[in-house]
């Protein structure tokens, strides 16, 4: 079991989400960097969708109370256990009454911290990712507060000291083209790309908004709802274009000025307030290609840890 | 029947299709039929990850993305073939106390076309509806059949708390707060029909493509 101390600005219990419940009004949730929640579940030996812990910012605290071995993964929190520094891309043992301290992330936004055995609590619509709109998945249905406990396995045995490269950031971002060229018009997509986009204040895991300092993508078209899902980019009337998350709704009524490449998606959770990002669009092939670099990469390490667990 | 009418069908993503038909027809009613229809028939393929209605459009998300093509290709096969009549969904009761506590704002309503709290109740509760799609929150039905007459601008000052299983309007819709949530429809009832559960298989007992009607338990007038 593993307390929480303090929980920071938002900890939640996810793992890779719920599939299959889109058309009941059921958002995704699950990890935002769906990728580095993999390789810290394989750093592990884990199941690649056992449910890890997202931190986000940092200013976090958890004590464990038996023994377990963790991998860290995601943006430097200058974490320490008890008073050693450890890092993100290793693996850790941990002893009964150990505390894990997270003090800020200064280049990123988002921490994984997965443990041996992933985390124990009830799934939920096949999954044990929190629902934080809805109110379920996780151990509470909620984000984790002070006092709450996580359940896990303890692990005992020694695992060994593993350590993974995570892909370098990207700022620019890569688009399936827009459905919705002819309602927009071409300027208004040109323009789009054209810009620097900073990241606002009022993101969270449902979104992403972007605002530029001037624009002119304002408009006055509303659509009959259509499906949406993490990495449409929604542009409603304001012209302030939306990155939908994990958590983002099913439906929506704005138009699309694109959909996120699946391979870049992962970037958006180390994106914090301020940041600044530019878009272009790629052909299928080129988002295919992207893709099978990533599981390549992901393949490589697979194959790098047979021989050491 | 129009069944020849060209439909679109976009690449969205990499595992994502869009089909549009939104254009094609003076009916939507008619058109969401046959897009339940296809529905029905995506779900028999057990190709895809998700399958989401929403108003004449489906969007479908494959389990696997070197299918795109040929998928994109088949929908419109689909499209044309189906009958929009060969789809019939589940029709639901929702027992419903009207007015009074359960309906607060009833009275205003019925002010704002000039009828009776009681007038109010008979058109809401006499009507079959439609549940074009599920979308905004768990279990939240879209619905088609509010008459005209009980269309209600929604409020000024939305409210920051409304109780799970209210029954309102806004605008142009009605429909049924599946969970505690901020809201700005008019509530003139509550129903104790649970539309979601998190432990239940399905979660949700109505699905796209079901009808509904609102049985009035009790009135204050």
């Amino acid at each position: 079991m593993i307390t929480v101390l303090k929980p920071g600005l938002l900890m939640t219990i996810q793992d890779r989400g719920r599939t299959g419940f889109r058309h009941l009004g059921v958002a995704q949730s699950g990890a935002i960097d769906s990728y580095a929640m993999t390789i810290a579940n394989r750093l592990l030996d884990n199941d690649d969708n056992d449910a890890v812990i997202e931190i986000t910012l940092g200013l976090a605290k958890l004590q464990f109370n038996c023994d377990s071995s963790i991998a860290l993964i995601g943006t430097d929190m200058q974490a320490k256990l008890d008073d050693t520094s450890i890092y993100p891309g290793w693996t850790y043992t941990v002893k009964q009454g150990q505390t894990l301290t997270f003090a800020t992330a200064r280049n990123g936004f988002r921490a994984y911290l997965a443990v041996k055995g992933g985390i124990n609590c009830e799934r939920v619509m096949n999954s044990r990712a929190t629902d934080l709109a809805a109110g379920f998945g996780g151990t509470t249905g909620a984000a984790l507060k002070e006092n709450d406990t996580i359940p896990i396995t303890p692990y005992s045995k020694s695992w060994p000291k593993l350590g993974a490269i995570s892909p370098p950031k990207r700022s620019l971002i890569r688009l399936h083209p827009s459905i919705h060229t002819q309602l927009l018009s071409q300027s208004t997509l040109d323009e789009f790309c054209a810009k620097s986009w900073q990241v606002t204040p009022q993101s969270n895991r449902m979104g992403v908004r972007l605002q530029a300092h001037t624009n002119q993508l304002a408009h006055s078209h509303s659509l009959p709802s259509l499906a949406v899902n993490p990495g449409s980019i929604q542009l409603p009337p304001s012209g302030e274009p939306i990155v939908l998350l994990n958590d983002g709704q099913t439906t929506g009524g704005y138009p699309l000025l694109g959909t996120v490449i699946s391979a870049d998606l992962y970037h958006f959770a180390q994106l914090k307030p301020g940041d600044s990002i530019n878009f272009c669009y790629v052909d299928l092939a080129t988002a295919n290609a992207a893709q099978a670099k990533l599981n390549a990469h992901l393949q490589q390490l697979a194959i790098a840890l047979k021989n050491k667990h | 029947m129009n069944s020849q009418a060209p439909v679109s069908i976009s690449i969205l993503s990499s595992n994502s299709l869009f089909l549009d038909a939104t254009h094609l027809s003076e009916d939507s009613l008619m058109t969401q039929k046959r897009i339940w229809a296809l529905v029905s028939q995506c779900k028999e393929s057990n190709a895809f990850l998700d399958i989401v209605p929403a108003m004449n459009s489906l969007t479908v998300y494959l389990l696997n993305t070197h299918e795109l093509a040929k998928w994109q290709t088949t929908l419109a096969t689909w499209w044309d073939e189906i009958d929009a009549q060969q789809y019939q969904g589940a029709h639901h009761k929702i027992l419903t106390h009207y007015g009074g506590e359960y309906g607060p704002d009833v009275d205003f309503v019925a002010d704002a076309h000039g009828l009776t709290p009681k007038q109010v109740i008979e058109k809401h509760s006499s009507a079959h509806y439609q549940v074009l799609f599920l979308g905004f929150q768990p279990g939240f039905v879209y619905l088609h059949g509010l008459t005209t007459q009980l269309h209600t601008p929604r409020r000024a000052n939305p409210r920051t708390h409304v109780a799970k299983g209210s029954v309102a309007i806004g605008a142009g819709q009605t429909g049924i707060y599946p969970a505690d949530s901020p809201g700005g429809w008019h509530i003139i009832g509550h129903t104790d029909f649970s539309l979601f559960n998190c432990h239940a298989n399905p979660p949700s007992v109505i699905q796209p493509g079901d009808t509904l009607q609102f049985v009035c338990l009790e009135s204050t007038s």
